[in-house]
């Protein structure tokens, strides 16, 4: 068992008992629940809605080699600048030769997932920048020294009294009450001086739109607009998996994204970027560049059975719908990406070695596939993360032998009844003299929190005769 | 320094080798927009309730005379300080509103930090969402994000019933080629604590429409 995988068990188990984390994160989810049903009904056919945001997700992937080099000649055309970067650490040297080369000393980040997942931020600092996230929820993660909580809502696990705290805490001067509208005023002066004063603005993308050649960005706090209008420089950093091949697509996706992100008809600003300002333009970047970043995600095309995966639009629906998620929050996981999306991209991107015990953080309810708005079978990836958990070695030896045992066992009838008559016969002497039910050796971890049944005498099929008759 | 795409090559090398086959449940199924949104009955109708809901004002108008005293009412209450203003001779003309107050005209620059309010023209207005289209051209990019209040000039010939037509249009146009445009859907908002919505996050606290019945 890997240290991380060790570190979720016992995490899990605590939260899982912190009643006060499980009351806010009920809050938030039956909000989000009952935002997101209001939002569904405003479609004619929410089904239609996600097969066809499903389609278009799908073309984009199938011709994912020639939609990049459309969506990049255009941006080029436009007097921006393409890097494509195979992995983590190329993606952030691009970045900070960037950043150095303008003499850049101050950064402000609009959410993004995928600097998340190269670890930006650390390596601006190690150069002597100041970086601030300006997403109010990424913000005070980050004032917290905190990874995010969640994909869309970083702060989901905070209290209002938590975040007054913080605050009075970190920016005490910004501070003039502790209402909701007063700390998110608070932030709002804190940031206008980092917006102003940033060089660089560095942005994610949630498309790139290969006919326009444009990026599409939403933010319902006008932070990304913020970040990407008013530092002389501005970076995008993106998977290549983002580009859909048509800007009319988005007709279907903002209103699918915004619905299943936080029940909204539409996020409120849903812009499009396509380069620095242009000639007769007073305003914007001088610079504009578009980081294409690869990081795994040619190894997850390649894989047929899971190339799907690619078609995800991080819009935390199987987040907000996963039970295990709802009980464990979002640190627990202790990856980039939590919840059903996560389990199943974690393994592929940092190695099953490492993730592949998240693929067991679900019971198979598949309700993540049911409300996945580009129709991922979230749980036909996480069986297949664990067949690779297997098939690596990275499965417990206990394990190991106990499913060749039961395999070896169930090939013949014979065998199977007579190790579930012997197996009875042990549970119930041992239950008869006096052992505790939590010794019962691999039945430990379920018996320590639930009644052990009273064993049957006779087997199942012995039952069925007498009631049937017959086999 | 890693200035070179020497990743390029390669990226698109294993893009290209992977096998990516239709799912014929996803990619084989016939989907309309009319199967996934109901019809638009009256655009303006749908705009004005989309408006509502999303708590973007709108003033109607049916003049110049009456866009004017629109601009007037809108402006009354604000506090005192600068307006930026964009610079277009449709805007010029409802100079008189802004009597009294320091104006500064976008050809001068960009929007500056303590401005009170912005006002604009924009590329189009959005039935299905109550959207205003907006754009680098339309008081640059600062102009509907930096000042607390953004009012919008719009004219009725300029709503489109759906996003869809909006992007078509966007795309047929020179528009396309602005290194900015998008929807704007109410006023700056948040909702990152305990999911409590609260206006004015970053961008405008109020955004406002003038909109003239042509």
């Amino acid at each position: 068992m890997s240290q991380l995988s060790e570190e979720f068990l016992v995490a899990a188990a605590q939260k899982s008992a912190d009643l006060t984390h499980r009351s806010t994160i009920k809050r938030n989810m039956d909000s989000y629940d009952t935002a997101v049903a209001k939002g569904q009904t405003r479609f004619a056919d929410w089904e239609a809605a996600r097969a066809r945001s499903a389609q278009v997700k799908s073309e984009g992937i199938r011709n994912l080699a020639s939609l990049l080099e459309t969506f990049e000649t255009k941006i080029i055309a436009r007097g921006g600048h393409v890097y494509w970067a195979e992995n983590s650490e190329d993606a952030r040297q691009y970045i900070c030769d960037v950043a150095q080369r303008n003499n850049v000393k101050t950064v402000v980040k609009s959410k993004s997932m995928v600097t998340e997942e190269i670890h930006l931020s650390p390596a601006l600092e190690k150069l002597g920048m100041t970086v601030w996230e300006t997403d109010l929820g990424e913000l005070i993660v980050q004032l917290r020294k905190e990874p995010p909580y969640h994909i869309v809502t970083p702060a989901m696990h905070l209290t209002r009294e938590q975040i007054r705290d913080l605050f009075l805490e970190k920016i005490p001067d910004d501070v003039h009450g502790e209402t909701h509208q007063e700390l998110v005023s608070a932030a709002r002066r804190f940031l206008r001086r980092a917006f102003f004063s940033a060089e660089m603005g560095i942005s994610g993308a949630n498309f790139l739109v290969a006919d326009a050649g444009m990026v599409a960005i939403s933010t319902n706090e006008g932070n990304g607009r913020l970040t990407t209008s008013l530092p002389r420089i501005h970076v995008v950093v993106t998977g290549i998996e983002k580009v859909i091949p048509r800007l009319e697509d988005l007709g279907v996706l903002w209103p699918v994204l915004a619905t299943t992100g936080t029940g909204q008809p539409i996020t409120t600003y849903s812009t499009l970027i396509g380069g620095p300002k242009t000639a007769d333009e007073i305003d914007g970047p001088e610079e504009f560049h578009v980081v294409l970043v690869d990081n795994g995600r040619t190894e997850v095309l390649a894989d047929e059975a899971q190339q799907e995966l690619l078609r995800c639009i991080r819009c935390g629906a199987c987040l907000n719908k996963c039970p295990v998620y709802r009980q464990v929050g979002g640190h627990t996981y202790k990856s980039i990406y939590p919840g059903p999306i996560g389990s199943a991209l974690m393994p592929i991107f940092d190695g099953v070695k490492e993730y592949g015990h998240l693929s067991y953080a679900c019971s198979l309810c598949t309700a993540c596939n049911s409300v996945c708005p580009v129709k991922i079978k979230l749980s036909d990836h996480l069986l297949e993360n664990r067949r690779k958990y297997v098939a690596e070695g990275d499965a417990r030896l206990s394990e190991k032998i106990g499913f060749a045992g039961f395999r070896w066992a169930a090939m013949s009838a014979k065998r199977f009844a007579f190790f579930g008559w012997a197996g009875r016969k042990v549970l119930r002497g041992a239950l008869a003299i006096g052992l505790s039910p939590h010794a019962l050796g691999p039945l430990a971890t379920w018996t320590k929190y639930r009644a052990v049944a009273a064993v049957p005498k006779d087997s199942f099929r012995a039952l069925w005769r007498k009631q049937n008759g017959t086999h | 320094m890693a200035l070179t795409n020497t990743g390029r090559a390669r990226i698109l090398d294993r893009i290209r080798k992977a096998h990516v086959a239709a799912d014929p449940t996803i990619d084989g199924v016939t989907v309309t927009l009319d199967q996934i949104y109901a019809p638009i009955g009256d655009p303006m109708e749908r705009f004005l309730a989309e408006c509502k809901a999303n708590l973007t004002e709108v003033k109607v108008t049916g003049d110049l005379k009456s866009s004017l005293h629109a601009f007037a009412e809108l402006l009354g209450p604000l506090p005192v300080g600068t307006l930026y203003v964009q610079d277009d001779p449709t805007l010029r003309k409802f100079a008189d509103a802004f009597a009294g107050r320091h104006v500064i005209w976008s050809s001068t620059g960009r929007a500056p930090e303590d401005c009170q309010a912005a006002i604009t023209l924009c590329e189009g207005l959005v039935a299905q969402t109550g959207s205003i289209v907006g754009s680098s051209r339309a008081g640059g990019r600062g102009g509907s994000i930096i000042p607390p209040t953004h009012i919008v000039y719009a004219t009725s010939d300029q709503l489109v019933p759906d996003i869809t037509t909006a992007l078509r249009k966007a795309l047929a146009s020179d528009l396309k080629n602005a290194s900015y445009f998008g929807l704007i859907t109410g006023s700056s908002r948040t909702a990152d604590i305990e999911k409590i919505l609260v206006q004015g996050a970053h961008g405008p606290v109020k955004v406002a429409i003038v909109l003239e019945i042509k």
